[in-house]
């Protein structure tokens, strides 16, 4: 065994070098791989809140369907997404955002191009707990907020869950906290898109 | 250990010296992604994968390798794996990867990986080495699966994603939330320690 005060030092450095050359190999290779499927997962997201049905679990169908319908804008930091029928603007898709019980929450939501419905939302991340508050991405939680009437409503409260006077949505039961928190995100976010777009 | 055949290797990591319930080492993962057995299962995978190559790789510089610096060495090529890992479900298993999130990247202060390269890849010859970490990566795997087998009936009523138990099933939470898994592991613990009937070694401490 080589006992030189400068052998572990070059021993170190050269076994270092060989590693991260093969980790920035492998990085280089899969890089365009990971972000295209990070693109997959965000167009999926969107197209599930624009309610557009998806052909098919094929990234390739997936982006094609995506092109055709959605367009993109950049409004501030934000990127927003719209759908277009015949030249008019009939949805708005925009990231929302907030703290729930264990974390940060996203997602997206969706509304009307005469901002007077709510299409849908979806989460991207959470990290509330499995089977309680993680049930906000349960098809079933999500599928409530199809169609909310955006127009009538006070003070911006325009998800209430039931029984409150004018509820319209199911709370997930032993999950307050995270479904507080999803309907306060969710009403706030809703309400500084909805009165910024009508300001411009 | 040397002259070990590739049956005692697997029998040791399996059950005689088994990590979860003989070393008691692993125990952080063990309670982290056992909700799920699908996530029990690619963590296990990810596991053997990385122990079998950082110990194939550690057996095979071990006679270059500085004997003041080896940890260093080690640690270093345990992440060089566990990031080959995180990039290959990143690319190819896209949901996995969200599923796993955080915890592939802690596979690295998995103490099996270590314990078997410190204790045994640095002493032993490649290929040996190699099987060890394959033969310690399924004990932890099989005790993982056990453990996840156990909550996710109780706790989703379901296997593998799929559904056994009929709506009558009512989930019961706890089993989703880590105390479940604190509970099922001591149990298993246990049980694993009296069917082998030996004795707590005087001194034998455990971390």
């Amino acid at each position: 065994m080589n006992k030189s005060f400068s052998f572990p030092i070059i021993f170190m450095v050269v076994i270092t070098a060989v590693f991260t050359l093969i980790l920035a190999y492998l990085n280089y290779t899969t890089v365009d791989v990971i972000a295209y499927n990070e693109e997959t997962d965000l167009r999926k997201t969107l197209l599930y809140v624009f309610d557009i049905d998806i052909p098919s679990e094929e990234p390739e169908e997936i982006e094609k369907v995506f092109n055709e319908y959605v367009g993109e804008e950049e409004v501030g930091d934000d990127t927003i997404y719209y759908v277009k029928e015949n030249d008019e603007i009939t949805g708005y898709a925009f990231p929302v955002d907030g703290t729930a019980l264990w974390g940060t929450v996203q997602g997206y939501a969706a509304i009307s191009g005469d901002y007077k419905q709510l299409l849908g939302i979806d989460f991207v991340s959470h990290s509330e707990t499995p089977g309680l508050g993680g049930r906000i991405s349960e098809e079933w939680f999500k599928e409530q907020f199809r169609g909310l009437d955006l127009e009538d409503v006070q003070d911006g409260q325009y998800i209430v869950y039931r029984p409150a006077p004018g509820g319209n949505v199911d709370a997930i039961a032993g999950a307050t906290q995270t479904s507080n928190s999803v309907s306060k995100l969710l009403n706030e976010d809703i309400y500084e898109f909805i009165n910024r777009r009508k300001g411009e | 250990m040397a002259g070990d055949s590739p049956k005692k290797i697997f029998k040791a990591g399996i059950w005689e010296d088994n990590p979860i319930f003989k070393q008691v080492i692993g125990i952080c993962s063990a309670l982290a992604v056992t909700n799920l057995m699908l996530n029990s299962l690619i963590m296990g995978l990810g596991l053997i994968f990385v122990t079998a190559f950082s110990e194939l790789t550690v057996s095979l510089i071990r006679s270059f390798t500085p004997k003041h610096i080896r940890m260093m060495v080690q640690v270093l090529i345990i992440s060089v794996y566990v990031i080959i890992v995180d990039i290959f479900l990143k690319a190819y298993y896209p949901e996995m990867s969200k599923a796993l999130g955080p915890y592939v990247g802690l596979i690295i202060t998995n103490c099996i990986i270590m314990g078997r390269c410190e204790g045994y890849a640095q002493n032993n010859p490649p290929l040996k080495s190699f099987l060890d970490g394959i033969a310690s990566g399924l004990g932890y795997t099989i005790i993982l699966l056990i453990i996840s087998f156990i909550r996710e009936l109780l706790g989703f009523g379901t296997i593998f994603g799929y559904q056994v138990l009929g709506s009558w099933w009512t989930n019961w939470t706890i089993m989703v939330m880590p105390p479940a898994a604190f509970f099922i592991l001591g149990v298993i613990v246990w049980w694993a320690r009296s069917v082998s009937g030996e004795d707590e070694k005087e001194g034998g401490a455990i971390s």
